[in-house]
Order: C-alpha cells, then structure tokens, then sequence
C-alpha cells in the first residue's frame, strides 16, 4: 500500500444514533462500511456499530466516515506474530480513493479448480499479461517462509544442545544408580545367579526407569506446551500454537530416553557382574 | 589437604567425574550462550543506532522507520522546525525508494536511499566519493555485483514502472561516485543513495517535498528524550522515536528469543545444580563409613563439609571451564544460524560475548554448585559416628 491508511479514532459523539443506523443492514446504509481486526476493536474501544473517520495522513482535517460492520479474527498467520500494527477492510475503491491510488491494486489473488487448473491459469495469465507476473501461491509461500525456515534451524540447533546436555545427564544418573546396586549384585551373584541373568535384571530395570522417566517428561513437555501457547498467544495476540507435541516428538523422545537407559544399564551392570562379589561388598 | 582429598574423591571414581564434569560443561554453555543470546541482541541493536550519534528517528505518525511506505509532507518546513528544538545539532532527511537500474538484459532492482551527503548516517563510504552532484549515486557491493558497474561508470535508473504503457518514470542516468557499506541494510541488499532532491524529483509529485524518515542528532548532554518530546509537540504528524524506545521496541518485537533465553538458561542451571547434587551426595553416601572414620579420629565437621563442597565446586568450576570454550564455539554456529535472516543488518549480531555478562553466568553456575554440595556435606557431617561405624561393619 502507497500510503499509510490512519484510523483517526475520532468516534462520532452521538452512539445512540450509530446504534440506530446498526438496525439497517449495511447493503441498506447510506454509509460506507468497513471491518476492523480483534485488535484494534479492543485497543480503541470499538464496537460494530460505531462510526469511525478514514483518512489517508494523520490530523487530516477531512475523511471518511464509515461504519463498522465486522469486527474480524486475524488468521494464525506466523509471518505476522511480531507485527502490531491494526488492520481495516475497507470496500477496494474508497481505499483507492482515499489514498488517491486510481485505479490502480497491488496484486490479485485468483481461486483455481487446482491441479493441472492452476497451472494451466498460470500460463495463460503470463503469456498475455505485460507489466506484472503472476506466481503460484506455493512458490510465494517459500520466498515468504525463509524467515521461519532460519527460525526452524535455530530451534533444531538448540534441541540438539538440549539433547546432548539431558543424554549426558541421563546417562550419568543411570550409572550411578545401577552402580547403587553393588550389593544387591553382589547378593544375587554369591546366591549363584548367573552374570548374564545379573545384567538382564539391571538392564531392564534401567529400561523401567528411563520408561517412566520419559513418559513423565511427555506429560510434563503438553504442560509446558500448553503454558507456552498460552503465553505468546496473550503477547502476540494470535491464535497461532508455538508448541506442538507431535506423536513423532513423543516417539522420538522416549525412543532416545530408553535408547540411553538401556545402554547406561548395560554399561553398569556388566561393569558390576565382571567385578568379584566379595570386592563389590567392599571386602 | 582438604582438596587433596576432594581430588583424591573425584579421581576414585573417574569415568562418573568425567561424565559429571562433561554433564556441566554442556549446561554451563548452554547458559553461556542464552546469557550472550538475552543481551547481545539489545547491546547490538543499540550500538547499530547509537552510530554517528543519531539519537532520535522520526516517521510518519503512528509507524517505525520504513515499517510501512508512509512519508512525512513538508519535509523542509520540519527539518526547520527541529532544528530549532535546543539540543538538537543535525537533522538528517532520508526518503527511501525503489529504483530500477535498466541498460542490461534485466533490470536490476534495488533500494534507494535520498539523503544530504553532508549529515547522513546511513552508509559509510568504503571508496570514492559522496553523492555530492544532482546525478550522482554510490553503491553497495551487491549492487555493483549485479550491474557490473564500477566507480566512474554511468547507469540508466528508473524510479516507477507504469505497467499500462510499460514504461519506466522519474528516468535518468547517474554517474556512480562511490562504493559504501549501508549501515541498516545487509552486505546482500543492493542499495544506492543518491541526493534526497534527485530522489524527490525522480519520484514526481507522490514525492515532492516529502521523507520517509528523519535521523535526529542531539547534543551529548542533552537529553534525547526531551528533544524527542519537543519534536513531537512542534510536528504532530510524526512519531519520534529515541534510541532506547526503538531498543525496547526492538525487544518487545524479540522478546520470543529473550524469553526462550531466560527459560533455557534456567534450566541449564537446575541441570547443572541436579548433576553436581546427584554425584556428590552419590559420593557421600559410598563414603559414610569412611567419613565416620574421619570424624571419629578427630577430624572435624568443618573439615568434612570443606571437603564436600570443594567437591560440588570442583566438577562445577571444570565443567564452567569446559562449558565456556564449548559455549563460544556453539555461540557462533548458532549466531551464523540467525544471521540468515532475510535483510538482516551486518552489524547486528544475536550472540554477544561480553566478558562480564559470561562471567556472572559462570559464577552463577559455580554458586549452584557450592550450593549442590552443601546439603549432602551437612548430611555427612550430621552422621552419628558410633552409629554409623557399626552399621557398616556389620554390613
């Protein structure tokens, strides 16, 4: 858009007679009618119903005086979350004129049946237009998407960290409690149970606890998500989810958890049932 | 002899050490780097403005600088009127476009800056000279890269394209004067800046007498926040924006990282504090009879708990160690991760290694670690020696 397309919040003084005028529907009303977003409807106080003034320059002195007939839920686009800005629909030509654009819009969106369609559409549009181009929404959405492609690398590159740190955390904490166990191997091999039977037992007790271990952290991973989503959703003012626990994330995370418990269990355990039993007794 | 004994505790059992230590060390450069991540954007982003001693930006009501294609009118009766504001020594008009560089099989689209050679702080010229002349341009890299073009050649530019006749508008061929590096742009963009009256004139009456922006310079001791406040109260029309507003601004935009940052690097800390608790009092408890011993010769409690906590300090300072060295490295990867983001400054960088800011992190982590040692050094010292001793004779 040329120019900045100000709401000059000057709300009419007479409500009640802008609730007079709601009583028309809008195709009725002499009156030209806009839609405002959530946002802005909450900021300044506005309701349907209420008349606004438009103007293409801030303190213009002359605008246009509108209606307000739809107050509009923005899409959970994540190209918009860190934009604060406001949002007003307004009928195509009275932008044009207010903003003095002629006639004149900054792109077209055309619905296809899709497929081959829009291909084919596509082709047509190029081959006869001069002075524009016409581009599939696919291919708008990747040049738009490069920010969240960055974001997207950055968080895989933290989670690795986040992986590395609660592996190396996991693995020692496995150790040392299957190496709490010495006395109990030590008992179990002096009653003659065999080694391989000493590191089965261990190994699937560590696998227990690392079971239960993750299926802790996915209850605690939908808290925290849906803490996550609460907050960002109140300070971004979206409807956009930032957390999602996808069942390929609980896969993947009790599959590393049992992977890790499995293997500091057996580590341990054949550590301990290699040791004599009287040495393991401290003897 | 105190540590003797914490290094002879740590060495007994040198895998669990090893590991412990390397369980910090990715904790503590963890938080090493959510500490650089938290202040480096706001240290960076202040200091990109702070430069050539801008201290205020002033836009169109209601927006931020080049947030939208909304322009300031009577640019010339407002560059008069803040100049007469007290404290402010130099108002810099800048009115940005988009210029179109024809002569080649494609045209070459780039951004153009409309500046007064003489107070700008847009770009800083790297060769050449300024835009001194009605027709004169200088360049970023990108744009002569994609041009071919080299100081002392000539360019056909255009500033609109009427799609109806298929023509370009505001046309004339400039002589580039210059090469420069374009402060708030990135070393991609291709960018010229050219004098604000050619950019005005090109752009025809949309843009006569007209700025999308205007940099504020004030004297060092006057405030900036007054001369924002007077600038506001003489041009109703504009919104001024001192550099700390914009940082906050900026902040509020970000705060998604600062707040992710923080959850991070808290959590970093309650692993690391977790480990270094786990392993000590793991310890502890392998050694009751031993530490029964000691105190039943004669060693004092003071001394047991010394010995415990310098334990708890030892694997936090060698995993701190280590984490620092780790979090440098990682800082950096994931800083060049963040700097892929489309028409990023140059100059801003998302990780910033600031000595003091890395060393109250690193002391933070120690401190969790004297205090990870204390409750299992209490718990050792508290032991009933007679108790104890026969509970583990007996077994």
């Amino acid at each position: 858009m040329r120019a900045l397309l100000v709401l000059a919040t000057a709300l009419l003084p007479a409500r009640a007679r802008a609730q007079r005028i709601d009583s028309i529907p809008p195709w009725q009303s002499a009156i030209r009618t806009i839609a405002i977003d959530e946002r802005l409807a909450t900021d300044a106080g506005l309701r349907v119903g209420d008349r606004v003034a438009l103007a293409a320059e801030p303190g213009q002195a002359i605008g246009d005086t509108v209606r307000i007939v739809a107050i509009v839920r923005r899409r959970a686009d994540p190209s918009e979350v860190a934009r604060s800005e406001y949002r007003v629909r307004t009928h195509l030509d009275q932008l044009q004129r207010i903003i003095g654009y002629g006639d004149r819009v900054d792109r077209y969106a055309i619905a296809t049946a899709g497929g081959a369609a829009a291909d084919s559409a596509l082709r047509r549009i190029n081959a006869v237009a001069f002075g524009f181009r016409a581009y599939p929404s696919r291919e708008i959405a990747v040049e738009t998407s490069k920010t969240f492609l960055v974001v997207s690398r950055f968080h895989r590159a933290i989670g690795m960290i986040t992986i590395v740190a609660s592996a190396t955390f996991l693995l020692c904490i496995m150790l040392l409690k299957v190496d709490e166990r010495r006395r109990d191997v030590a008992a179990m091999r002096l009653m003659g149970i065999s080694r391989a039977t000493v590191v089965r037992t261990v190994v699937l007790e560590s696998s227990f606890v690392a079971l239960l271990g993750s299926l802790f952290g996915v209850g605690l991973g939908f808290v925290t998500s849906a803490f996550v989503n609460a907050h960002y959703q109140a300070v971004y003012r979206t409807p956009l989810r930032f957390a999602i626990i996808t069942p390929d994330t609980v896969a993947y995370s009790v599959l590393l958890s049992l992977v890790l418990g499995i293997g500091a269990g057996a580590l341990a355990a054949r550590r301990l049932a290699g040791t004599p039993p009287l040495t393991l007794f401290g003897r | 002899m105190r540590f003797q004994l914490a290094a002879l505790s740590l060495r007994r059992h040198a895998s669990r050490t090893i590991l412990a230590v390397l369980g910090v060390a990715v904790s503590a450069a963890m938080l090493l780097d959510m500490v650089m991540l938290a202040t480096g954007m706001r240290q960076s982003f202040a200091s990109l403005l702070g430069r050539n001693g801008f201290t205020i930006r002033v836009s169109p009501r209601g927006t931020l600088p080049f947030d939208t294609e909304a322009t300031i009118a009577q640019a010339r009766d407002a560059t008069v009127a803040m100049r007469r504001i007290a404290g402010v020594t130099a108002v810099a008009p800048v009115l940005g476009a988009t210029i179109h560089v024809l002569g080649g099989p494609n045209p070459v689209t780039a951004f153009a800056l409309g500046v007064d050679p003489a107070v700008q702080g847009d770009y800083e010229l790297l060769e050449g000279r300024d835009p001194m002349a009605e027709n004169a341009l200088v360049a970023s890299d990108a744009l002569l890269r994609a041009t071919g073009a080299r100081i002392g050649d000539t360019l056909d530019v255009a500033i609109g394209f009427d799609p109806q006749t298929r023509t370009y508008t505001g046309r004339r061929r400039v002589t580039v004067t210059g090469r420069a590096r374009f402060t708030y742009l990135s070393a991609e963009d291709r960018a010229a800046a050219l004098r604000l009256a050619s950019v005005q004139a090109m752009g025809g009456a949309d843009r006569t007498d007209r700025v999308s922006l205007f940099m504020v310079r004030t004297a060092p001791n006057a405030d900036p926040e007054v001369a924002r406040l007077a600038i506001e109260r003489a041009l109703p029309r504009v919104t001024a924006l001192s550099t700390a507003g914009a940082v906050a601004e900026a902040e509020r935009r970000l705060s998604y990282f600062r707040q992710l940052a923080f959850i991070l690097g808290a959590v970093s800390l309650v692993v690391g504090f977790l480990l270094v608790t786990t392993i000590v009092t793991v310890s502890v408890n392998e050694r009751i009879g031993e530490i029964a011993i000691m105190r039943a010769i004669g060693v004092s409690r003071s001394h047991v708990v010394h010995q415990i906590v310098i334990e708890g300090i030892g694997l936090s300072v060698a995993g701190a160690v280590a984490g620092l060295i780790l979090g440098v490295f990682t800082a950096r990867y994931l800083n060049s991760i963040l700097r892929g983001f489309p028409g990023l400054p140059d100059a801003i960088d998302f990780f910033l290694f600031q000595p003091n800011s890395a060393l109250r992190a690193l002391a933070l982590l120690v401190a969790s670690g004297i205090a990870a040692g204390i409750y299992p050094a209490w718990r050792a010292a508290s032991l009933p020696i007679s108790a104890t001793l026969r509970e583990e004779a007996v077994g």
